[in-house]
C-alpha cells in the first residue's frame, strides 16, 4: 500500500526510561532507605550527578515527545481540512478501516477541482473521476505545504497570458512620449573658462579675506593695512595681465604657427632656399618680432588678422579645405563639445533603434490581437460544433437518425470552425 | 541565607542552626527522591505501552488513523508525565544547590570566625594532592543547567559569559589575573573574599595558598567561573567550539593557560579536551589535555606573553 507516503516523518523515539538501578547505584540506595536512615551530606555530589542524569534523560524525553506529537497534530489537522468540505464521504465509508487511508489518498487528489460538489452520490465514483482531474497540471497531487508550482505557475504566467488592449495602449503611449530627447541634443552656449572663472573667485574670495583682515589690523596698525591693500592691488594687476594672453601663451594662431615653423626648419637646413610663396614676407615681419625666446614680452597686434589673412590664402590657394579644417579645429580645439556631440550622436542612433523596436512590438501585439479574437472564435466555434455532436450522439442513443435539420447544424458548424482555422492560419 | 548574617556574629551558632536546617533539607530531599520513583514508575508503563505501539506500527509499516489517534493519546499522556518528573527532579537539585550553598556558607562563615571543624580543616595544611581532589570534584559535581522545552541557557552557564554588570559574589570562584613575584602576569584560580561597588575592586584569595595571598583586582581582571555545566545533548550552542581560544585550568595546577579547544564534551559529564599553547612543542601546543567545563573559559584579550 502506498499509505507510507502520506506518513508523517514519525521517528519511533526510543522512549525507555533510564535504569536507575544500574545508572543510578546511589539513588537506587536512597530509595531502599527509611526516612530515619536519610541521606547523608557526603553522598550530596554523587546524587546530584544521579539526579540529573535522570532530569536530562526526562527532559531528552519531553521534548522528543512534544515534537512527535506536533507532527501528529499537523498531520491530524492537514487531513482534516481535506476531508473538510466533504464529511459526507468519509461516513459513507467508516465500514471498513482499510479503505479509509485508501480514500482519503484519493480525496487528496481531487479535492482541489471544482468538480467535487455535493451532488456526488456515492464515494466510488471519485475513482473514474480522478484521471480526469488529473489532466489538469494544477490538480496534480502535491504536498499542500510546498506550494512551488503555485509560485512557479504564477510568474509564467505574465508571458503566457493573452495581450490586453491596455497593453498596446502602453505601447502606443510609449511610441507618441513627446522626443524628450531634444533637450539632449541641444548644445548649451560656452561658458567662461574655467581658468578664467577659478581665478576670479580665488581672487574675490582674497579680496573678501584681505578686507577681512584690513578691518581687524587697521584697528592696530594703520600703515600696513594700506600696504596690504596695494598688495592686493599689484596681485590683481598681476593675474589681469596674466589672463591677457591666449591660453597657449603664444598670440599666433596655430597656421601662423604651423607655416612659420616649416619656415624656420626649412632654414635651418638649406638656409639660402626661398619659398615662393608671396606672403613670406609679410609674415617675415610677424615672425622677427617675436621669436620664443622673448617670453612674456608679447605685444604683437594683428595676429588674429594675420591668422584669417593666412588661412584665407591657404585655402584660395587650394592647400587647405575649408569646410575640413573648421571640423578639425573645432574637435581639437573643444573636447568637451567632440565628446557631446559623439553622446548625441550615440544617442540618436539607439533612440531610433528602441523606436523602431517598438513599433516592430506594437505591430506583432496587434497581430496577436487578432489570432486572440480569432483563436476566441475557434472556442466558440468549437463548442458549438460539440454541441452539436451531443445532439447528433443522443439521438443515435435514441435509435433515430439525426434530422435533416442537425446534420445541417453541424455541417455548418464544422465549416464554421474550418474557415476560422483557416484564417487563423493564413 | 540568613545564616549568613549570624555566621559573621558567631561561628558555633551558626553552625548549629545551619546543621539543623542541613538536617531538614536532607529529609525533604530524601522525600522528594521517593516521590520521584513513584512519578517515575508511574510513567513506566505508559512508556512501555508507546514502545509497543511503535513496534506495531513498525512491523505492519503503516500508520492508520487508529494508530494515529493512539500513539497521540500517548504521547500526551507521556509528555504530562515527563513534566511532572522534571519538575520534582527540579524540586530535589534545586535542594541539593540550597544544602550545598547552605554548607558553603558554613564554610566561610567558618574562616570567618577562625574556627575550624573537624571535616574543614584548615587550607594551609592541605596537601596539594587533596586541593586537586577537591577542584576535581567540584568541578564534577558542578550542577548542570537543564532547560525546559523552549528555554535558552543563562549567562555563567558553560561558554555563555556573565553579564558586563555582573559581580561575582563571596566565595565564588573565578580566574583571577595577578601579578607574579618575578613581574610575569598569571591567570590563577581564586576565590572571591569582597567586591568593592565604589572602586569596582575585588578582593580575592589565590586558591593555592589560601589566607596567605590577597590580591586585590580590578573587576577587568576577574573571569567568573560558569555556575552550571551546558548539556551538550541539548544546548550544544552553550559550549565552547573546536578552536576556539580559551583560558583553560592546566591540569595539577591552579593555573589558567591559553588553549584551543580540540573537542568539546558529548556528555553532561565529559570534560572538554583541549591543546595548551606550548612552546615546548614543535607545533606550538601540547598534546590534548582534559579541562572540566567549569574550568575553561574565554579568553577576552590577546595577551602578549
Amino acid at each position: 500500500m502506498t499509505e507510507l507516503k502520506d506518513c508523517p516523518p514519525l521517528k519511533y523515539y526510543d522512549f525507555k526510561p533510564v535504569e536507575h538501578v544500574k545508572v543510578c547505584p546511589r539513588y537506587t540506595a536512597v530509595l531502599g532507605r527509611s526516612e530515619d536512615d536519610g541521606i547523608g551530606i557526603e553522598e550530596l555530589d554523587t546524587l546530584q550527578l544521579e539526579l540529573e542524569t535522570l532530569l536530562s534523560s526526562a527532559n531528552r524525553r519531553l521534548r522528543a515527545l512534544e515534537e512527535q506529537r506536533q507532527i501528529l497534530t499537523d498531520w491530524q489537522d492537514k487531513k482534516g481540512d481535506k476531508r473538510f468540505p466533504k464529511p459526507k464521504d468519509s461516513d459513507l465509508s467508516v465500514t471498513s478501516r482499510h479503505s479509509r487511508p485508501k480514500k482519503q489518498k484519493l480525496d487528496g487528489k481531487g479535492s482541489h477541482g471544482a468538480g467535487p460538489g455535493p451532488g456526488r452520490p456515492k464515494s466510488k465514483n471519485l475513482q473514474p473521476k480522478v484521471p480526469e482531474y488529473g489532466e489538469d497540471p494544477q490538480e496534480l497531487p502535491r504536498n499542500p505545504k510546498n506550494d512551488a508550482p503555485n509560485r512557479f505557475w504564477a510568474s509564467v504566467e505574465p508571458y503566457c497570458a493573452d495581450i490586453t488592449n491596455e497593453e498596446i495602449q502602453v505601447l502606443e503611449e510609449l511610441l507618441k512620449a513627446p522626443d524628450d530627447e531634444a533637450e539632449y541634443h541641444k548644445i548649451p552656449a560656452l561658458g567662461k573658462h574655467y581658468s578664467q572663472r577659478w581665478a576670479q573667485e580665488d581672487l574675490l574670495e582674497e579680496q573678501r579675506e584681505g578686507a577681512r583682515a584690513n578691518d581687524k589690523k587697521k584697528s592696530m596698525m594703520g600703515p600696513l593695512s594700506e600696504l596690504d591693500a596695494k598688495d592686493v592691488d599689484a596681485l590683481l594687476k598681476k593675474s589681469e595681465a596674466q589672463h591677457e594672453p591666449p591660453e597657449d601663451g603664444c598670440p599666433f594662431g596655430p597656421l601662423t604657427q604651423r607655416l612659420l615653423q616649416a619656415l624656420v626648419e626649412e632654414n635651418i637646413i638649406s638656409p639660402m632656399e626661398d619659398s615662393p610663396i608671396p606672403d613670406i614676407p609679410g609674415k617675415d615681419d610677424g615672425a622677427g618680432t617675436s621669436p620664443r625666446s622673448q617670453g612674456k614680452a608679447f605685444s604683437v597686434p594683428h595676429t588674429r588678422s594675420l591668422e584669417a589673412r593666412i588661412k584665407e590664402e591657404l585655402v584660395s590657394q587650394g592647400l587647405l579645405d575649408s569646410e575640413e579644417r573648421q571640423g578639425g579645429a573645432g574637435e581639437s580645439e573643444d573636447e568637451v563639445l567632440a565628446e557631446l556631440q559623439k553622446r548625441q550622436a550615440e544617442l540618436k542612433a539607439l533612440s531610433g533603434h528602441n523606436r523602431a523596436r517598438k513599433q516592430e512590438l506594437l505591430r506583432w501585439a496587434r497581430e496577436e490581437m487578432r489570432k486572440q479574437e480569432l483563436r476566441r472564435r475557434v472556442r466558440v466555434a468549437d463548442l458549438e460544433v460539440m454541441e452539436v455532436f451531443r445532439r447528433i450522439m443522443a439521438a443515435r442513443q435514441k435509435k433515430r437518425t439525426p434530422t435533416k435539420k442537425e446534420k445541417d447544424q453541424a455541417w455548418k458548424a464544422l465549416k464554421e470552425r474550418e474557415s476560422i482555422l483557416k484564417l487563423l492560419d493564413g | 541565607m540568613a545564616c549568613q548574617l549570624t555566621g559573621y556574629r558567631s561561628g558555633t551558632m551558626a553552625l548549629v542552626s545551619a546543621d539543623t536546617k542541613i538536617a531538614e533539607l536532607l529529609t525533604e530531599l530524601h522525600q522528594l527522591i521517593k516521590q520521584t520513583q513513584e512519578e517515575r514508575s508511574r510513567s513506566e508503563h505508559n512508556l512501555l505501552n508507546i514502545q509497543k505501539t511503535h513496534e506495531r506500527m513498525q512491523t505492519e509499516n503503516k500508520t492508520s488513523p487508529y494508530y494515529r489517534t493512539k500513539l497521540r493519546g500517548l504521547y500526551t499522556t507521556a509528555k504530562a508525565d515527563a513534566e511532572a518528573e522534571c519538575s520534582i527532579l527540579r524540586h530535589a537539585l534545586d535542594k541539593i544547590a540550597d544544602i550545598k550553598s547552605l554548607l558553603e556558607e558554613r564554610r566561610i562563615a567558618a574562616k570567618m570566625a577562625g574556627v575550624y571543624s573537624d571535616s574543614d580543616p584548615p587550607r594551609k595544611t592541605m596537601r596539594r594532592g587533596v586541593l586537586m581532589t577537591l577542584l576535581q570534584q567540584s568541578a564534577m559535581t558542578l550542577p548542570l543547567w537543564i532547560g525546559k522545552p523552549g528555554d535558552s541557557p543563562p549567562p555563567l552557564c558553560g561558554a555563555i559569559p556573565a553579564n558586563s554588570d555582573y559581580v561575582a559574589k563571596q566565595g565564588d570562584k573565578v580566574a583571577a589575573r595577578v601579578k607574579a613575584v618575578d613581574g610575569d602576569e598569571q591567570w590563577i584560580l581564586a576565590e572571591v573574599v569582597s567586591y568593592n561597588h565604589s572602586t569596582n575592586k575585588y578582593e580575592v584569595d589565590d586558591i593555592d595558598e589560601e589566607g596567605k595571598e590577597r590580591h586585590t583586582l580590578s573587576r577587568r581582571r576577574i573571569i567568573p567561573l560558569p555556575q552550571w555545566k551546558a548539556n551538550p545533548e541539548t544546548d550544544p550552542e552553550a559550549l565552547f567550539s573546536k578552536d576556539q581560544l580559551v583560558l583553560a585550568l592546566y591540569p595539577q595546577t591552579t593555573c589558567f593557560y591559553r588553549a584551543l579547544i580540540h573537542t568539546p564534551p558529548h556528555r553532561p559529564q565529559d570534560d572538554y579536551s583541549v591543546l595548551f599553547e606550548d612552546t615546548s612543542y614543535a607545533d606550538g601546543y601540547s598534546p590534548p589535555l582534559n579541562v572540566a567545563q567549569r574550568y575553561v573559559v574565554a579568553c577576552k584579550e590577546n595577551k602578549k606573553k
